[in-house]
């Protein structure tokens, strides 16, 4: 469903890459204007890369076309000649009067797109980065006026329930029961527009499970988002019809879920469980998941039906992992700074032991440090991603935060490679750039173990976070410190 | 793969493009016109036209000696992009763009 193009910059490969770039948007389910409206983004932004960026010099050109179920996003990337886009913008009078057409590209871009953004990273490149949004109706907008959707709901007294795999065709019942659940509280607003719970079910991004009355009525659904970067997914979108409630279908669901991830091949599964109460970390407990991290994060000010604390601004999660495979074995060394945490951590997995140790495949440190930047525009989050340290890690890390200020962000955080002793030495920086610790992101990247740490911009109070676990009690104590001890230096500084 | 199919007599350079109107597509043109003094540009196979195609189009029509342009089965986006970059205001669209 990702793709990634290597090419050279030349202006012959435009016209392949456009048509690429329209085809993989009407597959993934834009609508043949927003496709051409994409593709016309892509032309513009590489044909200025060929007439300005390398000129006649050889060069060359990354392309990621990124999807989720609300946006596509196309990541360009070269390492052309320095460019300041400030200095670039169009003025309609002076191109009638003058005839002076500068900054023509990339006005066409930001008109073409719900979202552009320019990421300057220094010797490291320039990102372009085109996002569009999905343009599918809402569920109220598809059922009639006054519809009633109490009335989709069985009588109490039902009891028999069918659990089966969904498929594309159950999107609209999705959408139905969320909001007769939930009416608009559900965080993830995806879920209220069937169209793109259609294409993300067709597009495999996830899988699930709905159970349904004999009369077929839809009581409850659940599902899997599959990362697109590591064999593991996360259990998410849980709904049961209050009606139905405590009578062990989430149980159902649960189980038939990690049956299916199991015999789907996937090394692990991770539930995000909310802090401001017990019940999801209990419930993912039940079945097995062990916390590693408490990551925190914000969302929009929202009410959460049936919950007492119903305002929430940040909101942090617990990461609660469980391996399916057998073949996990924990990292040569534990960050210093980290290692007893993290010895608890993996002791709490009957899949880890001490004697169980990967080796680090033997070579010499490669001079570049591999990193990439992932930005979810909803939360307003962004996640570097560390695949390799190099010489130049200090260097390219700066230059990717400073890339980041020009972004609004509530939070940001990093990933990093465990199999790498160079992680004290990174710990130790970050920590020194406003970081603090999150925890273990077991399997996250290409199946391997990450360490996250996290940097907030708003106040986090730490007595609204609630933990199950004694592991999770232990990480928020050692992050609560880090936080204090942080704001702190902060406030002497 | 061919960028267009075009037949030329002296003055006047008729052209259907097999894909977008794109900076490719401009060059070819350019070259092709050399000194004529009328265009004209079938596009329906382009999914696009990009403002270099757009700008190109206003110089040749704005130019001195003018060229006449005429545009048939230009895509939706043409005419989004068109008002984007201000050029609705000017361009004789009625005049231009064929029914």
């Amino acid at each position: 469903m990702e793709a990634h193009l290597l090419l050279e910059s030349k202006l012959e490969m435009i016209g392949t890459v456009t048509d690429f770039t329209y085809k993989w948007c009407v597959n993934m389910g834009f609508d043949e204007h927003s496709a051409a409206r994409m593709a016309l983004s892509v032309d513009e932004i590489l044909t200025d890369i060929v007439l300005y960026a390398f000129k006649d010099e050889k060069g060359y050109v990354e392309i990621w076309y990124q999807y989720t179920p609300s946006e596509i996003e196309i990541i360009i990337q070269e390492k052309g000649e320095p460019f300041d886009p400030e200095r670039h913008t169009y003025n309609r009078e002076k191109a009638l009067i003058e005839g002076d057409f500068k900054g023509a590209s990339l006005e066409t871009v930001q008109k073409m797109t719900d979202h552009f953004l320019f990421l300057n990273r220094g010797k490291d490149g320039k990102e372009y980065r085109l996002v569009q949004k999905y343009s599918f109706p809402h569920i109220l907008d598809l059922v009639p006026n006054e519809y009633d959707f109490e009335k989709d709901e069985d009588p109490e007294s039902e009891h028999n329930y069918l659990v089966t795999p969904i498929t594309s065709e159950d999107a609209e019942d999705i959408a139905k029961l969320i909001y007769r659940s939930y009416s608009y509280s559900y965080p993830k607003e995806d879920l209220y527009f069937p169209r793109r719970l259609e294409t993300a079910i067709y597009n495999e991004y996830k899988y699930g499970t709905i159970v349904r009355t004999q009369s077929g009525r839809p009581v409850g659904y659940f599902a899997v988002v599959k990362s697109t970067d590591s064999m593991i997914g996360e259990v998410t979108e849980a709904v049961v019809s209050p009606r139905h409630r405590n009578r062990g279908l989430m149980k159902k669901m649960m189980l038939h879920l990690i049956e299916m991830s199991r015999s789907g091949g996937l090394s692990g599964l991770f539930g995000m469980a909310m802090t401001n109460h017990l019940f999801s970390q209990k419930v993912n407990s039940r079945y097995g998941f062990k916390s590693t991290a408490l990551i925190i994060s914000k969302t929009g000010k929202r009410t959460l039906k049936g919950m007492e604390k119903s305002h929430l601004d940040m909101v942090s999660v617990i990461l609660d992992f469980l391996p399916l495979t057998k073949q996990w074995q924990r990292p040569p060394c534990l960050p210093k700074d980290y290692a007893e945490l993290f010895s608890e951590i993996y002791n709490q997995f009957e899949e880890q032991d001490e004697s169980s140790v990967k080796q680090k495949p033997a070579g010499s440190k490669s001079e570049k440090t591999d990193m990439n930047l992932s930005i979810n525009y909803e939360s307003q989050s962004a996640l570097i991603t560390v695949k390799t340290y190099g010489s130049t890690f200090v260097g390219s890390c700066m230059r990717m935060l400073k890339s980041t200020e020009e972004l609004t962000l509530t939070s940001l955080y990093i990933d990093l490679p465990l199999d790498d002793p160079y992680i004290d030495s990174a710990i130790t920086w970050l920590k020194d750039h406003g970081f603090i610790l999150a925890g273990l992101v077991p399997f996250f990247h290409q199946e391997e173990d990450y360490l996250r740490m996290q940097r907030f911009f708003k106040d986090v109070n730490f007595n609204e976070i609630q933990t199950y676990s004694e592991v999770a009690g232990k990480l928020k104590k050692v992050i609560q410190d880090e936080y204090n001890e942080l704001q702190k230096n902060q406030s002497e500084a | 793969m061919n960028t267009m199919n075009y037949k030329k007599t002296s003055q006047k350079l008729e052209v259907e493009l097999t894909g977008d109107f794109n900076l490719k597509a401009v060059r070819k043109i350019s070259d092709l016109l050399g000194d004529g003094s009328e265009l004209f540009i079938n596009l329906k196979n382009a999914r696009f036209v990009n403002s270099k195609a757009i700008i190109f189009l206003h110089k040749l029509m704005q130019g001195n000696p003018r060229v006449v342009v005429r545009l048939k089965n230009p895509p939706k986006i043409f005419f989004e992009l068109l008002q984007t970059l201000g050029l609705h205001r000017i361009w004789e669209l009625d005049e231009i763009v064929e029914p």
